[in-house]
């Protein structure tokens, strides 16, 4: 697991406490019912916080999934440098 | 606090068996960080409580203030922002920002004012409200360029000072100083547009927590410290007394001293607030005196008791303050220039808290001054509060009197012509019986403390009996000192909480107020809910002189064992039984300005 995903999966870690690391990387609204709205919300303002980056609204469509994110992370990251 | 933090302090859940504590927030947007950050302070604040939150429909906040105010008692947060008071003053509606518009914005903030003020002072009969006024900025409405204040921004803005000015004067609602947040939350960076128009939230996390935590804090309402010791020489006032005589101490503008004299100013207005300021200085007694008696200081002689002024380790007289004034370290604030005098007295007193006078530095010194009014902050100020340093100079005279020989004793307290009132009057809105609950430490049955709605709870039970005990004698009014609460089931009486200020020490007054209430409730025995604390050791002594030794858990005196052990009383007890008169008496002496009639 590299340093991107460990930081994800705390972010996820805090706002699906229940899910264990090997449910975080397959995580989905789909396969977390407590996956709504809301939770996408947080969990955009999480990866804000920790990655020092600005989640575009456009881009929620995107974020579906634990990899989908972690994808988006490290593109936006590789794009800052 | 950031977001990652707050919610993994979600995770850890108190015990099952925690105190809850009920809280509505309040708020016309989404609530979303705003209520994960509440959470997390409120249990940083309160650690050993649940903490349940509710929140209410996004969208109407008036609509669920009604429904607060029918509803369970609980800590209500209103957290109000522009669009609550119109619509058009947020930027998720779009009714037009036109100038003929304005009178009408106007207008409509100043019904919603009106609606809002009127709600939260009904929900505050029953419950604690905690209040947030605008924390956004004003959207750019007015035709004016936003560098100038446009009249009709003023107008509005003369409306929520009105309405913060009312409120702030209720007995239970505390309005969140704006001032304040603006320190720790700069004005310019707290609007979060972006979540605002996505998500309906709208403010920055950094806002989100720093409001939350203020929140929080005023919640918690921190046990104010209850006195001062000073230092003298370049701290109480400018110069080496010992060597530049009284003539040479300054504390004014002229003489490059002004931060000593404002510090004086503070001092005498906490002094009348009932702080209790003492001197702990390395100085000649009689220099000290002479200097108190000729310099017109801002703080009066009259108003510091005791002055230690000699040459030994401050440790040690501010062992001896302790002692004048009967208080624990830990609600005491000691304050010197000299960071060695402060580590001297923090290695002997560990519980103080020390504070450096900042001397070289103006700008550390007015922080200083706002240091020390956040540690002094009270809601109100009592009766109590006013007679505070009469009755601890009287209590002096009292202890050493029953320091002396049986017989002198005796004398002595039959001569001084002690008067206890009881009420047994319920009074919700009396703010002293919590406070004693919650301020006393060694005649206090199990240290116990309470928050105001749980209190309140508490003494809504119709089976809950409170006794307050007030008591004067000829040295002046103590005011309302000990309060005891229980329920009286047949004849057993059982007694839940019992504390007396230490003030009141060495009257008999806690034989007293025993000896009414067995007689008053024919109850034939009294048990104690007690529990031994580290700092309950007065309350442990008079049951070790009843019992004969410090009493177990839940432990139990008869009514004849009591009778058999009561020292003789020569106090006057009545018993105070006037509502209207009651309610009159318990009054507080400021808490806000008086209401314009």
């Amino acid at each position: 697991m590299n340093d991107k995903s460990k930081r994800l999966t705390r972010c996820f870690s805090a706002v699906f406490p229940e899910l264990n690391e090997r449910r975080i990387a397959s995580a989905s609204p789909k396969t977390v019912a407590a996956w709504d709205s809301i939770a996408t919300v947080t969990l955009v303002s999480l990866i804000d916080e920790e990655f020092g980056i600005e989640v575009e609204p456009e881009a929620f469509d995107r974020l579906v999934s634990f990899t989908s994110i972690l994808s988006y992370v490290e593109e936006l990251t590789a794009s800052l440098r | 606090m950031k977001l990652i933090d707050a919610l993994e302090a979600l995770k850890d859940e108190p015990q099952s068996q925690s105190p809850v504590l009920d809280v509505d927030l309040a708020c016309g947007f989404t609530p979303l960080h705003l209520l994960t950050f509440l959470n997390a302070h409120l249990r940083r604040e309160f650690p050993n409580h649940k903490i349940s939150i509710r929140t209410g429909i996004f969208g109407d906040l008036l609509g669920y203030l009604e429904v607060l105010e029918r509803e369970r008692p609980a800590v209500t947060v209103a957290v109000i922002e522009w669009a609550d008071l119109d619509p058009r003053l947020g930027i998720r509606r779009l009714g037009g920002w036109e100038t003929r518009q304005m009178f009408d914005i106007a207008e409509n903030v100043r019904d919603h004012a009106t609606k809002l003020a009127d709600s939260l002072e009904r929900i505050s009969r029953a419950n604690l409200v905690v209040l947030a006024l605008p924390t956004l900025p004003f959207p750019p409405i007015a035709f004016t360029p936003g560098w100038q204040s446009s009249s009709f921004e003023n107008d509005v803005r003369e409306i929520l000072a009105h309405l913060a000015s009312r409120l702030a004067k209720s007995r239970n609602i505390r309005v969140i100083s704006s001032q304040r947040l603006d320190r720790i939350s700069p004005p310019g960076s707290r609007f979060d547009v972006k979540a605002e128009i996505s998500t309906g939230f709208p403010y920055k996390i950094s806002h989100a927590d720093a409001l939350a935590g203020l929140l929080s804090r005023i919640i918690r309402d921190p046990l104010p410290k209850k006195g001062l010791i000073t230092d003298l020489d370049d701290t109480l006032w400018k110069g080496i007394l010992g060597e530049v005589n009284v003539e040479g101490i300054a504390w004014d503008l002229d003489h490059h001293a002004q931060k000593h004299g404002l510090y004086q100013q503070l001092l005498a207005s906490l002094a009348e607030t009932g702080v209790l300021i003492a001197v702990a200085s390395k100085n000649d007694p009689f220099l000290v005196e002479d200097a108190f008696r000729k310099a017109k200081l801002m703080l009066p002689r009259s108003r510091i008791f005791p002055i230690e002024a000699n040459w030994g380790p401050k440790s040690t007289s501010v062992y001896k303050i302790l002692r004048a004034w009967n208080l624990g370290a830990d609600s005491v604030v000691f304050v010197d220039d000299n960071s060695l005098e402060l580590a001297e007295v923090k290695a002997a007193h560990a519980e103080i808290e020390c504070l450096r006078f900042p001397r070289d530095d103006d700008e550390a010194a007015y922080q200083f001054l706002e240091t020390l009014r956040d540690l002094f902050g009270k809601q109100c100020v009592s009766p109590e509060d006013e007679i505070r340093l009469q009755s601890i100079e009287a209590s002096q005279v009292i202890a050493e009197a029953s320091q002396s020989d049986g017989h002198a004793r005796e004398h002595f307290l039959q001569e001084i012509g002690g008067r206890l009132t009881l009420s047994f009057s319920k009074n919700t809105r009396d703010p002293r019986p919590l406070e004693l609950l919650n301020k006393t430490n060694q005649f206090n049955l199990n240290g116990k403390r309470h928050t105001e709605v749980a209190w309140r709870n508490y003494l809504n039970d119709p089976e809950v009996f409170l006794l307050l005990a007030s008591y004067e004698d000829k040295f002046g009014s103590l005011g309302k000192i000990a309060v005891m609460a229980g329920r009286c089931e047949g004849n057993k009486l059982s007694v839940e909480y019992w504390v007396m200020s230490c003030r009141a020490f060495s009257r008999r007054i806690e034989y007293g107020c025993l000896l009414h209430i067995f007689q008053k409730s024919g109850a034939e025995a009294a048990s104690f809910d007690f529990a031994p604390t580290s700092r309950n050791t007065a309350i442990q002594s008079f049951f070790a002189d009843l019992m004969g030794a410090a009493p177990p858990a839940r432990s139990s005196i008869s009514k004849q064992q009591f009778f058999d052990k009561c020292p003789p009383l020569y106090l006057e007890i009545q018993e105070h039984c006037d509502e209207r008169q009651e309610q009159a008496t318990h009054e507080v002496l400021f808490c806000g300005l008086p209401r314009a009639q």
